[in-house]
């Protein structure tokens, strides 16, 4: 059972930062990001484009060989990229869109094909097989409780670290309030003076490169797969709607809360022997919670229905 | 207005026959054979369109979990008639007649289609499309989880004679002049009889109170209820529906493969069956055939295609530029021609209530 916790943590902490990052976006602009985990697994492949040996030879298609940088420098080229990629989303596709006052259904559908899109192109350029970063195999140490490697202990520790520094930054800066005023009200804040525009493509690169964090965690606890993102994204939608859907404290949360669950669920007496089913017991939660206290945990009560 | 319209399905048919006519140029061996087997998988995820555009099209429901209810209808079918399943492959000889089975099975997708409406009709436009797609999920996971009773990651094989032993001498006939499997030409056929049946049905249906209502709920629900409707149960009507034509395509996509694996009822292709709809036009209730049939050809033609341009991808890799495709056909029709080949743009709901 305590094992089982020390492996909800790792995979809560991982469902932590991308649900504080897909709220963050929901927050602010209204969107249901689909695409949320090709940007996840995008951290995750350029990481393992940038610090991959010269001579790896599976990546892109035999084309070009990976650079072979320095890790930890490669996580920041990594997530530097994601912030770039999340920019250039909002000024070419997403705010185009707003300005041509198209719905919020047909922006999330929009999201939908371009995670579709994008995801193949990973399949593609990227290959289909499971990859890992160049670090040594290390051996688990027990840490209170938990057992778990050092590498590991440190993700987390990371995580709920920069998750601490969003979330003063979100309360205490300038920057932070001028998100949540767009995230109130987008007119009342253009009157206020608060060039929403700017705030929205920072809230855009400020989720991208949290996501990108999210997918370099998750490949380094586990591993490296073109379909990662995809393969998580229920979950953290699950974390998401477990804290309360637009609060970066609740997303945050939830989505240990829902790691957690994921993991422990496994030892539970009726799952026993049903270990691939685990991922259905959080999604039922969320529909549940869907259903009974729609606004999550620690949500303001709006109208959802 | 009529006229509007009418020039708009000529023009869908142009551009149909167009492409059609295009898999003949591009393959000058074997055409029919390939255009046989793109009309079947045209005719079975066109059904399925339809069924959809009865959520999203007429209702403006977002349905993201299309897949789970064609599975519904085709697991719920298939274990009802003689197969074998497993890992073992542990046969079970004993069964309902197909159509007996069929309409039990359609019948279980339309009630799961209320099971899942119940909760999910009272939230907003994007909370249902996480809670249907989170509840296909669901469905696949136990599909594979409960090895006992679908046969899990092995899958359930041996049913199709149940099918084909309806098989008329016709088909085979008219299959061994032209060099086709005989038993494609058979689900083909089924799936353009049942696409037909159910477009009558549904035009009758459109025309009538209910399907007026049916609308009014997605102009304006707050009216309908004004006016003594009760606009959830029209609602749950409607998701019951669609999520019935879907178990119908799911039991003959079920018998166009020779085996049900678990890799049929993903999310990918509530995808495809969304960009047909899209393709043919939200909330038309002919315009997902003449998508399917558009959507089929540029597939089939993709594949070649990605064969020449990505001379080192593997096989696994080409069957993603398909998928490729398809993400940025949603992608673009949703931007620049959301109401597709057909659709109405004033018919069309997007944006959240």
């Amino acid at each position: 059972m305590l094992d089982q916790l020390g492996n909800g943590l790792l995979l809560g902490i991982i469902i932590s930062v991308a649900s504080v990052a897909l709220s963050l976006l929901y927050g602010v602009t209204r969107i249901v990001n689909f695409a949320h985990g090709e940007i996840i697994a995008l951290g995750a492949i350029a990481t393992l484009f940038f610090s991959s040996p010269v001579d790896y030879r599976v990546l892109f298609l035999d084309k070009f060989s990976p650079l072979g940088l320095n890790f930890a420098f490669s996580c920041i080229l990594a997530i530097l990229v994601c912030g770039l990629f999340g920019g250039l989303l909002e000024v070419l596709l997403f705010r185009p869109l707003r300005k041509g006052e198209v719905g919020n259904i047909a922006v999330l559908v929009v999201t939908i094909g371009l995670s579709i899109f994008i995801r193949h192109l990973y399949l593609l350029f990227a290959t289909g097989r499971v990859q890992n970063f160049p670090l040594e195999l290390e051996r688990r140490q027990t840490y209170l409780f938990f057992d778990m490697t050092p590498r590991n202990f440190n993700v987390l520790i990371a995580g709920i670290v920069v998750m601490s520094i969003v979330g003063l930054l979100l309360t205490y800066t300038r920057l932070g309030k001028a998100m949540r005023a767009v995230r109130d009200s987008e007119e009342l804040s253009s009157i206020s003076g608060i060039n929403s525009d700017n705030i929205i493509l920072f809230t855009w690169i400020s989720s991208s490169m949290l996501a990108g964090l999210a997918g370099i965690f998750q490949a380094v606890i586990n591993d490296v797969r073109w379909n990662m993102g995809f393969l998580i994204l229920l979950l953290i939608f699950a974390g998401t709607v477990l804290g309360g859907i637009g609060t970066s404290f609740g997303a945050m949360v939830g989505g240990l809360l829902i790691g957690i669950l994921v993991q422990v669920s496994v030892g539970l007496p009726f799952m026993e022997g049903h270990t691939e089913a685990k991922n259905a017991v959080a999604l039922g939660i969320m529909i549940l919670i869907l259903l009974f206290r729609p606004q999550g945990i620690f949500g303001k009560k709006e109208r959802i229905s | 207005m009529t006229e509007k319209i009418s020039k708009r399905v000529i023009f869908a048919f142009v551009i149909t026959s167009l492409s059609i006519y295009l898999v003949f140029v591009l393959n000058p061996d074997g055409a029919l054979r390939i255009l046989l087997n793109l009309l079947t998988f045209a005719g079975i995820y066109g059904l399925s369109a339809i069924g959809l555009n009865v959520h999203f099209g007429w209702t403006g429901l977002l349905n993201f979990g299309h897949a789970s209810f064609m599975g519904v209808g085709a697991y719920v079918t298939l274990l009802l008639m003689p197969h074998a399943a497993g890992r073992e492959g542990e046969v079970t000889s004993t069964g309902l007649p197909f159509l007996v089975a069929l309409i039990i099975g359609i019948m279980s997708a339309a009630l799961f289609g209320l099971l899942l409406g119940l909760p999910a009709i009272r939230l907003r436009g994007d909370y249902l499309a996480i809670v249907t797609i989170a509840a296909a999920e669901i469905f696949r996971l136990l599909v594979r989880d409960l090895e006992s009773i679908t046969g899990g990651v092995y899958g359930i094989i041996n049913y199709t004679e149940n099918f084909q032993q309806y098989r008329p001498m016709f088909i085979d006939k008219f299959s061994e002049s032209n060099a086709f499997s005989p038993s494609q030409a058979w689900v083909c056929l089924a799936a353009w009889v049942s696409i037909l049946l159910t477009v009558l049905f549904l035009k009758r249906l459109n025309n009538s109170p209910w399907g007026r209502a049916l609308r009014a709920v997605r102009e304006d629900e707050d009216a309908v209820r004004a006016m003594g409707k009760n606009a959830v149960w029209l609602k749950l009507q409607s998701f019951m529906l669609g999520a019935g034509i879907a178990g119908l395509s799911g039991v003959l996509l079920a018998f166009n493969y020779g085996s049900l694996e678990t890799t049929v009822f993903v999310p990918l292709l509530t995808f495809y069956v969304w960009a047909i709809m899209i393709l043919g036009g939200v909330g038309s209730i002919t315009g997902p055939i003449f998508g399917s049939i558009l959507f089929w050809v540029i597939i089939s033609e993709t594949d070649r295609l990605a064969y020449l341009l990505f001379e080192n991808a593997n096989g696994q890799q080409l069957a993603g530029v398909r998928f490729l495709l398809v993400g940025l056909l949603i992608m673009l029709l949703m931007i620049f021609r959301p109401s597709g080949l057909l659709g109405k743009k004033e018919e069309l709901l997007l944006d959240v209530k």
